[in-house]
């Protein structure tokens, strides 16, 4: 087998053991790597129903047939579980070191199983495992623990880690790595936690196998220069990707306290050009060509690495427009290892509820140093912070008063940082991401200004939602590999299926990864409808409130405007039949058996309801 | 006739300013504009009042039109 090491390292927490296994070349076909792999395997060995944050959850880090290797931006790794957060499949994607000495040390996939008794974490040098005590590293933010392991295993080690979100089993956690980086936004640091793991430390001297490694070398060397040159010349990674709030802003796509509202006449002090001028220093992934990491200092003095999403929901989100402050909010969620966007969402919905009388509390929009309180507390599991490290969903569960209506958020997982009270594409985009509303499945707001209208319903939409969900599923999720110099240089698409093919000499087309998406989204989906057997199309709903005419913008550019119930519900229909999925959103047994997953559906109509075809759509109504 | 143009992004980084009047002796549309600001060649959505902009568009005196970069999604 060429590309792949062919080998996964599965790990025994609880009995400290491990074994080399191998996966066979049809299988590593069949699903690429990354989160192709991480899904196929969940969904086999884990039983429906298994508590997530018990022994028998199964924490994945998962790599590709480039990954590691220099192409440009390919130092990505997957991590993967059952998430406590939404009940079902969940992924992230994290640059790390781990990606390079992972593949070194001759594994495509580790898994990780049970539970350690005491805190540890576990060190990988090629073939050679060993558990160590994390007793020390136990209670420590995810900066002091990457230092101290930095410290005894070298700045090049691959290293994750959790913080204190992570071992108080935050149901947002996250897993960090390299000081600013973090994946796996619907718990996968809590899963981790939950084992008592604190920290993987890799370390590999193997040579990687490709099937052409002369090309690979040159053709790696030559685009890491051609992507560096674009970026170098747009100049993209002056701003980095906070350059679209103030587009979000001038767009009224911006989420203004709790989405309320979606522009802000104060937004400009948290915009691109604000963060590029405070910038201290800039960091990326490894094998980057275009770093997005800005650093600016917060208000006790530490580095701040901002992006977009944090920038959005630790500011406008929350009222909260002293930038320093919000990155304050930052710096806290990244030593804690939790989620910026599910911290931002969770408290602007904690805001709001108070205001709309739905709980007592002493937190108000706009009250940053009350805010980076709560963020500790949720953190530590303390007081409020209990519930509220809970997410938005399930907290606003507990407190009812109908409190449910200002949570922000999809099948769980709280909306990264765009309003799409008057997006409808997005909003489709976001509601039938199958891990929940997150950015990084589909992202049509150009689209739908640009080249559709923008309070349209149509079909083009449900395309160009299902178009990008295959891309990104099948090349950027899977191979893995960051999405950046795609989406914001224009390179080509056409050079994945290329890097795919020199590192396993196979002979695939855009197409062929396209084939694979469908096939991944519909075991994804196949997965949520397994969790929760009574599925059925509000699954894949916007934030109900995004409905409510009373909350739609007083004034600016999209003044009483509002999503119709009636359009969507069409629009969604437009969407599961292109998808080849019933009218609940349930893929059908034709679907499945058309992609490659006829065992899976057998395994599926055991829990579920499986539809043998769909009913033509204008036959079924929505 | 003028019209103001507030730049996003990159375009700021690259035509130096964020938001200015622009002067023009006779009509101008969106293509027009665009090739004042060297963008014609790149790829950007203009709009006005939040709705895109076609090239053929006009433009009238007092215009607030926004340029961006074609953002594709974090």
């Amino acid at each position: 087998m060429k590309g792949w090491t062919g080998n996964i390292l599965r790990i025994d927490l609880t009995k400290k053991t491990y074994k080399k296994e191998h996966f066979t070349e049809e299988f590593a076909r069949k699903w690429i790597g990354g989160r192709g792999f991480a899904l196929k395997i969940l969904w086999d060995e884990l039983a429906p129903g298994v508590d997530p944050l018990g022994p028998d959850n199964k924490l994945l880090v998962v790599l590709g047939p480039i990954a590691g290797v220099p192409m440009p931006n390919s130092g990505k790794t997957v991590v993967a579980a059952k998430s406590p957060l939404t009940g079902t499949y969940a992924d992230g994607n994290i640059g790390s070191h781990i990606t390079i000495q992972l593949r070194k040390a001759g594994y495509d996939i580790m898994i990780f199983e049970g539970r350690s008794a005491k805190p540890e974490y576990v060190l990988v040098e090629d073939d050679t495992v060993t558990f160590h005590p994390a007793d020390d590293l136990w209670g420590k933010g995810t900066f002091d623990t990457q230092k101290v392991l930095e410290d005894k295993y070298g700045k090049t080690a691959g290293i994750l880690s959790i913080g204190q979100g992570g071992e108080n089993k935050v149901l947002f956690a996250v897993v960090r790595s390299m000081e600013g980086r973090a994946g796996g936004r619907p718990g996968i640091g809590a899963v981790m936690g939950s084992k008592n793991l604190k920290a993987i430390v890799v370390k590999g001297t193997k040579e990687i196998p490709m099937a052409d490694p002369k090309e690979m070398k040159a053709r790696g060397v030559g685009d890491l220069k051609k992507v560096g040159a674009m970026d170098k010349t747009s100049k993209w990674s002056v701003q980095g990707t906070n350059a679209v709030l103030s587009w979000c802003n001038e767009m009224a796509a911006l989420p203004v306290r709790n989405h309320r509202h979606s522009q802000s006449s104060e937004a400009w002090k948290l915009d691109g050009q604000r963060t590029s001028e405070a910038r201290v220093a800039t960091y990326g992934c490894p094998h980057c060509t275009m770093r997005c990491g800005i650093a600016i200092l917060d208000k006790e003095g530490h580095e701040s690495e901002i992006d977009y999403e944090n920038v959005g929901m630790l500011g406008p989100n929350l009222e909260i427009y002293d930038m320093k402050q919000m990155a304050s909010l930052n710096y806290m969620c990244d030593d804690f290892g939790i989620d910026t966007i599910s911290t931002g969402g969770t408290l602007s919905w904690y805001a709001d509820a108070i205001d709309q009388g739905a709980t007592k509390g002493d937190f108000k929009f706009g009250d940053a140093e009350r805010a980076k309180e709560l963020t500790r507390m949720i953190a530590l599991r303390e007081g409020i912070g209990d519930l509220l490290a809970d997410g938005s969903l399930k907290a606003a569960k507990k407190v009812g008063h109908h409190s449910e209506a200002y949570a922000i958020q999809c099948k769980g997982l709280e909306l990264s940082a765009y309003n799409c009270k008057y997006v409808p594409g997005q909003a489709l985009a976001f509601g039938t991401s199958a891990i929940g509303a997150h950015h990084k499945e589909a992202w049509i707001i150009t689209y739908e200004l640009k080249f559709s209208e923008r309070g349209g319903y149509g079909r083009d939409k449900a395309q160009k939602v299902v178009d990008l969900q295959r891309i990104r599923s099948s090349i950027f999720e899977s191979l893995p590999i960051c999405r950046f110099p795609w989406i914001e240089l224009g390179w080509d698409l056409k050079n994945y299926p290329e890097y795919y093919n020199i590192a396993t000499g196979a002979n695939w087309t855009l197409e062929d990864f396209l084939k694979t998406g469908d096939r991944i989204y519909a075991l994804m989906k196949a997965y949520w409808c397994r969790e929760h057997p009574d599925t059925d199309r509000t699954a894949d709903y916007p934030p109900r409130v995004y409905f409510d005419p009373k909350i739609a913008d007083k004034d600016g550019i999209i003044a009483g405007k509002h999503l119709e119930m009636d359009k969507y519900d069409e629009l969604l229909s437009h969407y599961y039949d292109i998808r080849g999925w019933d009218k609940r959103g349930v893929p059908t047994r034709k679907t499945m058996v058309s992609v490659g997953l006829e065992k899976e559906a057998d395994q599926l109509a055991k829990v579920c309801v499986v539809s043998d075809d769909c009913v033509p759509m204008g036959n079924r109504g929505v | 006739m003028k019209v103001r143009v507030r730049l996003i992004g990159r375009f700021t980084e690259t035509l130096g300013f964020t938001e200015k009047d622009l002067s023009f002796r006779g009509p101008v549309t969106a293509a027009g504009l665009a090739r004042r600001l060297c963008l014609d060649k790149v790829e950007h959505v203009a709009t006005r009042e939040g709705r895109p902009l076609a090239d053929g568009d006009p433009l009238e005196d007092g215009d607030r039109v926004v340029v961006a970069p074609v953002f594709s999604g974090g």
